[in-house]
């Protein structure tokens, strides 16, 4: 007996022993959260990189495993969500949020960051972006605004004998005498664009409702017809270059501009960045100034955001980390690495983009980096927004072509929504 | 000439069933664990897959009910009367029948020059390889070069311009029109697909028996003659392949058309694989009940146009013998 309480005794007191050692162990061990950007590396890794390593610092308790996702990011996360495997926060933009929002993939955040706290930090309307059914269902993060600046090259507005437009009507104006007289497209308008409605974007911007009262689609007035006849008009005098009915208006936009084929470009002060590259003696002769805004006087513009999955399995953890990364001071950050708009509103205040110069770049970001509060699509994504924005997409496009007139393109476009829309 | 037996022609039918061969139960476990890595993998990768997606094409799945981790939902033919009536799907198998249009002068072109190629010349290797590049340039490179090619003041303007067949000022994007857009789209799809095709082409030449084409020469036969008596017979094994596997090709056309024209413009170089590609996999309102269904549809065209394949050859492979 003596012989097995001794055993029994030492037992215990190994038992006791591995778990005063093992103890700290386990609870030094590290929550991992899984985090997703889109198209951010390898650009910026270093700005990711930092931001990871100082959320660490702050929160030793949280280990974050980045990883960098591009063409195939819906994929994979519906893939991860399937498999069971779901990042913990996903870098998603406006659109791809209301769509996984309805289908039930988020988390509403406002319920693991307070909503006061999420008010305090965003511009109002940059948070309302990411609001869907009335629950907020991402942390606003660096945004950009369509309209943004107006670049031009001031040799072909001085041959075309224009000065830069101070609105939409003015440049649509001048759109023919530019052509005429210079050769070059006066400026190349976003026309179609398959994952999404851009066009709706023009109707916005002049004051053309996109839904009625009770949530319809209604975008076939006449006005809105009137708005679409002028576009078709200037499209089908060979105007607009035709590749805008193929390639992503921004890209085909630069493109041209580097080749002094096009004399205007209205958006974001990343398009210096390309023509910085392409073209340097262009890029120091571009002249940057305010963007020709459409009747309602208001801008466009859109935002990424950090979301949590549903299938989060550290929801608190991912909402330290969301935040963290979309704060002011890191937003500020990562406006000073490339021109982006940060969302918080506490930016509007920010030195930063007070500086004056002449350079293209830091003269466009003064322009628009405080401008957060003016980022707003214009329109909510509606359900079913892939059949509905492709079916919006090919009626345009067979307005432009000469298929359809702009009323029919429109009545159809209208017809198809109402009919196949989830609210 | 005396006419050789084809070898790929059916063996004479004995009248007397041949004895089966006899093994021990150990060979035959023994042979079923050299058959099981495959069948698992086959089983696992090909069939387990193949069946399910089929099932799939019969439920509501996707969307919401796929982020709640709910169960497909059967609900019959509900998505093949979903298909019958968009427009957009019909439009699509349409264009993926039409670009059917593809295979024969696929493979008439790529047999051709791997008859031409088959010699042995000196820079012959060159050829073979030259003509091999397409298959292994990456679709992104191949629609940037293929884009300059197209463009409004791209090669095939000025080019066509040049030898006064289109005045400059007529010049016009051939990705934009939608008279030309799907021809410019398949070109580049021959042009992908020709030196794969070739190089199965060569293979299957460089196996017919040498001494058959010297005993044709010396009995006189033309090289014509010599085409069409000796190497069309014995290439109808490798005919009938190339000629399966660019059918499917053709009826799975994707990445061209996603990267030059995304399927417009009016939707005219729009495939069936794409409206499956969209349905299942762009954005959050993803539908794979349906994207199965349309995979199934194409499917199915498919294996009818494969039956259709075989019954032709051996029709013509009776017709021979």
């Amino acid at each position: 007996m003596k012989q097995s309480h001794k055993k029994v005794l030492f037992a215990l007191t190994l038992g006791l022993g591995l778990a005063t050692v093992s103890a700290p162990a386990a609870a030094q061990k590290p929550t991992e959260i899984t985090f997703w950007t889109w198209y951010l590396s390898p650009k910026f890794d270093p700005y990711i990189k930092d931001t990871i390593a100082a959320f660490e610092k702050a929160n030793p308790g949280i280990k974050v495993n980045w990883f960098d996702k591009q063409e195939s990011m819906v994929q994979d996360f519906i893939a991860s969500v399937n498999l069971g495997n779901a990042p913990d926060v996903v870098n998603l933009n406006i659109d791809e949020t209301g769509k996984a929002a309805q289908n039930g993939f988020l988390r509403n955040v406002d319920a693991l960051t307070p909503l006061a706290t999420l008010k305090s930090t965003f511009y109002p309307q940059t948070l309302a972006n990411f609001t869907v059914g009335g629950k907020v269902y991402g942390y606003p993060w660096y945004g950009s605004l369509n309209e943004g600046v107006l670049l031009y090259n001031p040799d072909l507005m001085k041959k075309a004998g224009v000065s830069a437009p101070k609105n939409m009507t003015e440049l649509l104006n001048m759109v023919k005498t530019v052509k005429d007289k210079t050769g070059a497209y006066a400026w190349v308008p976003a026309l179609k664009d398959p994952g999404g409605a851009s066009f709706l974007g023009y109707f916005y911007s002049d004051g053309l409702p996109i839904y009625d009262a009770k949530g319809n689609a209604a975008f076939n007035s006449p006005a809105h017809v009137a708005l679409l006849q002028k576009y078709v008009d200037l499209f089908k005098g060979g105007y607009f270059p035709e590749d805008a009915l193929r390639k992503e208006a921004f890209q085909l936009a630069t493109e041209l501009y580097a080749q002094n084929r096009v004399a205007m470009i209205v958006g974001g002060p990343q398009a210096l960045n390309r023509i910085k590259d392409t073209n340097p003696g262009l890029y120091a002769k571009t002249v940057v100034t305010g963007a020709p805004l459409g009747k309602a006087n208001v801008q466009t513009g859109t935002s990424m955001g950090m979301v949590i999955p549903q299938a989060s399995k550290h929801p608190a953890e991912a909402a330290k980390l969301a935040a963290f990364f979309t704060n002011n001071a890191n937003q500020i950050a990562f406006a000073k690495i490339v021109p982006i708009i940060p969302t918080t509103a506490a930016a509007q205040n920010d030195p930063f983009f007070k500086q004056a110069s002449s350079d293209p770049i830091a003269k466009a970001t003064a322009l628009v980096g405080a401008s957060g509060r003016f980022i707003n699509p214009g329109f909510k994504a509606p359900g079913n927004s892939d059949d509905l924005y492709k079916n919006f997409s090919d009626n345009i496009e067979a307005a432009l072509l000469g298929k359809k007139t702009p009323k029919a393109a429109l009545d159809d476009a209208v017809k198809f929504w109402n009919a196949n829309m989830k609210k | 000439m005396a006419r050789s037996q084809p070898l790929g022609s059916k063996a004479p039918r004995s009248s007397s069933p041949r004895p089966r061969p006899r093994g021990s139960l150990r060979d035959t476990l023994l042979s079923y664990a050299f058959l099981a890595p495959a069948l698992i993998l086959l089983t696992l990768f090909t069939f387990y897959p193949l069946a399910y997606g089929s099932y799939l094409g019969f439920t509501e799945y996707g969307g919401a009910r796929f982020a709640q981790g709910l169960a497909p939902k059967w609900i019959g033919l509900e998505n093949f009367r979903t298909l019958a009536a968009d427009p957009l799907f019909l439009t699509a198998l349409g264009n993926s029948v039409k670009y059917l249009v593809i295979v024969p002068v696929l493979q008439l072109a790529s047999l051709s020059v791997a008859v031409l190629v088959n010699k042995n010349l000196p820079g012959m290797a060159f050829f073979r390889a030259a003509y091999y590049i397409p298959v292994v340039t990456s679709i992104s490179l191949a629609a940037v070069m293929w884009d300059w090619v197209y463009n409004k003041e791209g090669t095939l303007n000025w080019a066509l311009g040049a030898v006064h067949l289109i005045a400059q000022g007529n010049f016009f994007g051939w990705l934009n029109n939608e008279n030309t857009a799907f021809w410019a789209v398949m070109l580049v799809t021959f042009w992908r697909g020709f030196g794969y095709y070739m190089v199965l082409y060569l293979a299957g030449l460089q196996s017919i028996p040498a001494e058959l084409e010297e005993a044709a020469v010396l009995d006189g036969a033309s090289a014509w003659k010599r085409f069409w008596n000796i190497t069309v017979p014995l290439m109808k094994p490798t005919i009938l392949l190339c000629s399966l596997l660019s059918t499917i090709a053709a009826l799975r056309v994707l990445e061209e058309v996603l990267v030059l024209t995304n399927g417009g413009p009016l939707n005219s170089t729009y495939t069936a694989l794409m409206y499956v590609y969209s349905k299942a996999f762009q954005g959050f309102n993803f539908d794979y009940g349906l994207a199965s269904a349309a995979g199934l549809v194409v499917a199915v065209v498919a294996l009818l146009l494969s039956v259709a394949n075989f019954r032709l050859f051996r029709e013509s492979d009776g017709g021979e013998t």
